[in-house]
């Protein structure tokens, strides 16, 4: 991958190049306080994009997957009905993407395009997506309490799937990596400047420090994998999580690589009605309910077995040759019961290690 | 490793991407128009509707369908709900058999001829029926199980010489909930299938056998055919967990046991998630599933 360098006040000129160049760039915003949300980049608010910002609760999944989405607008005329596919998919960049959250499109796009039914809607909100990925170096501000990127090896440094990837070196330069063509084609705006192997060897310097910096570390996760995969984890250890379900599904909904959704049809005129789909949540009771009321997964555990079943199970992982978790913390961050994924994962590590079987031997030896 | 013996493919090789995308595909949530011709009565809230498609290439396209596949029909402005296809490929008509139970059924049940409504598919992996040729075939259906049953048997009957003895095994509550009573009717007069039904709850008039299913299996006078057979399991979970039992006491092997699962489901093609049991999409990976399989999806059918 190329690299180049640019100084840190040139900033506002690459995404100006990117809206240049016919994209809408979406940006996170610091609100007061921590709140920090992606918002449209326009003429008035181009000055507070930052680098450095805290990564917003509500992951940018949306830009190609959005809650609400319709897919078909269907209208009654004269005993029949004329359906049309809506589409949507303006050329967008989103500026500032954390690593774990590239991780999180690219789950996305193995899941909705890869397999015997690739997904139209989301292939051409893709299609048009560019990525800008940040790389968190600031441990106060990229990096979050819940942040466990370092054990789902999708960060703080994204190695692929962007199209281009700003580090901040300190000093105020910037060693820009391009991923993609679309990323390279960049490097023409006169802001960019040359990048020595000095500048990759401070980036590399810079990251195994970063690392240091996580707070979050259990790194359980092949372990708890292989748990999960043989089916080893103890009954009680999936009760004890279900206990502490307050099933809100706040995790599915701030998850960015969760893709699940349900479909309804409402009306919008007389003889008009569209169906949307609408993100959906495991969490939810009514998740598996089918008509007249049977539920095969009706306890709150079993829900709960399914949501981390489904991301952590080995099986799953080869399926899409992608993990459902990308380290991000959202769920940690949200659960009130705090049975976000670092908790999980170090509650089965717990439940496995309690399995150990030591029979201590008396002292005369039989 | 595969679910049901599909080799799993990785997604890369099926057109995934990494950032420019792939061009535009096929859109698989567009439902095609059909138009209710008739409706059949059946048993109490059960309802058979033949239908077709409007445009002939999709009719032709559809027909193409395996025993045990499905379908999602569309009731524009109440929603989409997955049906099993009744109909052999074997046969000139496309129906569907269902029970009013929920919102979308009832929408159906709503329907008078000549009313149009949506369908697209066929969806799922089917009964790989040609894995049958040379085996005995023995088909277990408790209540309106034998509507995605009804399939194979048609199939079977219909590339007789393919196979070995049909049986089949039905059982309901009362003769009055007795499915398809046409076809038990012309099954029990062929020379060419061995049909026993039996009901839990005879009525006035009844001369046939009493009991549940699996009792008919039991019975001295009827030979289970149980090596080289494979046997097909339709029905309510208590009749099914039974009719297992009873099967593998028999002497089945458990791969050499079949059945169909029932989800709710919004997709059909492996995306919303509803459907999934333990490692498996019931709409991509089923729902056809050996009992073997059944037993290790990692979760509760």
């Amino acid at each position: 991958m190329k690299a180049r360098l640019m100084r840190s006040e040139d900033l506002a000129k690459l995404v100006n190049a990117i809206r240049r160049r016919g994209y809408e760039v979406v940006a996170p915003f610091c609100n007061k306080g921590r709140d920090t949300y992606y918002d449209t980049v326009t003429d008035e608010n181009i000055g507070r994009v930052r680098l450095h910002v805290a990564n917003p609760y509500y992951p940018p999944k949306r830009f190609v997957l959005p809650p609400i989405e319709r897919l078909l607008r269907v209208k009654r005329a004269n005993g029949t009905y004329g359906i049309e596919a809506t589409y949507e998919a303006p050329k967008r960049a989103i500026f500032g993407i954390r690593s774990c959250d590239v991780a999180g499109i690219y789950h996305l796009d193995r899941f909705y395009l890869g397999r015997e039914f690739p997904d139209t809607y989301y292939a051409r909100r893709r299609r048009e997506l560019l990525l800008v990925n940040v790389v968190c170096t600031d441990a106060e501000l990229d990096i979050s309490d819940a942040c466990f990127c370092v054990c789902t090896d999708t960060g703080p440094a994204a190695r692929d799937h962007f199209d281009l990837q700003l580090m901040d070196l300190g000093a105020g330069e910037l060693l820009v990596v391009a991923g993609t063509s679309a990323g390279e084609a960049l490097f023409e705006e006169p802001i960019f400047t040359k990048a020595t192997q000095e500048h990759v060897e401070r980036r590399r310097q810079i990251l195994s420090e970063v690392r240091k910096r996580f707070k979050t570390t259990t790194c359980w996760f092949s372990a708890t994998v292989r748990y999960v995969s043989q089916g080893s984890v103890p009954e009680k250890t999936w009760e004890e999580i279900g206990n502490r379900c307050l099933e809100c599904g706040g995790c599915t909904y701030v998850c960015p690589a969760c893709t699940c959704f349900t479909v309804s049809d409402r009306p919008t005129g007389r003889d008009e009605i569209e169906r949307v789909r609408i993100w959906d949540s495991c969490a939810l009771g009514g998740f598996t309910r089918m008509a007249g009321g049977h539920n095969p997964r009706k306890s709150v555990h079993d829900r709960r077995n399914r949501r981390f079943f489904r991301k952590l199970a080995h099986y799953f992982i080869q399926r899409e040759l992608s993990m459902a978790c990308v380290g991000c913390g959202r769920c940690a961050a949200v659960c009130h019961g705090d049975v976000g994924m670092p908790s999980v994962v170090e509650m089965i590590r717990r439940a496995a290690a309690l399995e150990d079987k030591i029979e201590p031997v008396p002292a005369d030896g039989r | 490793m595969g679910v049901n013996g599909k080799t799993i493919v990785a997604a890369e090789d099926r057109g995934a991407t990494r950032g420019a995308g792939p061009g535009p595909v096929e859109n698989v949530y567009l439902p095609k128009l059909a138009v209710l011709d008739r409706v059949q009565d059946e048993i109490a809230e059960v309802k058979t509707f033949y239908w077709h498609f409007v445009d002939e290439v999709e009719q032709a396209k559809f027909r193409a369908f395996r025993p045990g596949q499905f379908a999602q029909v569309s009731l524009f402005g109440v929603g989409e709900f997955p049906a099993s296809l009744p109909p052999s490929p074997t046969e000139n008509e496309l129906f569907f058999t269902v029970r009013s139970v929920g919102s979308c059924t009832a929408a159906l049940h709503a329907l008078k001829p000549g009313d149009v409504f949506g369908v697209r598919g066929p969806y799922g992996n089917g009964f790989p029926m040609e894995q049958y040729y040379g085996r005995n075939l023995v088909f277990v259906a408790g209540g309106i199980g034998l509507i995605p049953l009804r399939s194979c048997i048609v199939y079977a009957m219909a590339h007789r010489e393919r196979y070995g003895r049909l049986q089949v095994f039905y059982g309901a509550r009362t003769p009055s909930d007795l499915m398809y009573v046409r076809d038990l009717k012309a099954w029990e007069e062929s020379a060419g299938l061995e049909c026993h039904v039996t009901v839990d709850r005879p009525a006035d008039g009844w001369k046939g056998n009493v009991g549940v299913v699996g009792s008919l299996l039991k019975k001295p006078e009827i030979n289970v055919a149980v090596a080289n057979s494979t046997a097909f399991v339709c029905g309510p979970p208590v009749m099914f967990r039974f009719a297992i039992k009873d099967l593998l006491q028999l002497g089945f092997a458990e791969r050499d046991i079949v059945s169909t699962l029932e989800r709710y489901m919004k997709c059909g093609v492996g995306k919303c998630g509803h459907c999934c049991i333990g490692v498996a999409y019931v709409c991509v990976d089923g729902p056809v599933f050996t009992y073997e399989q059944i037993k290790k999806l990692g979760e509760d059918i």
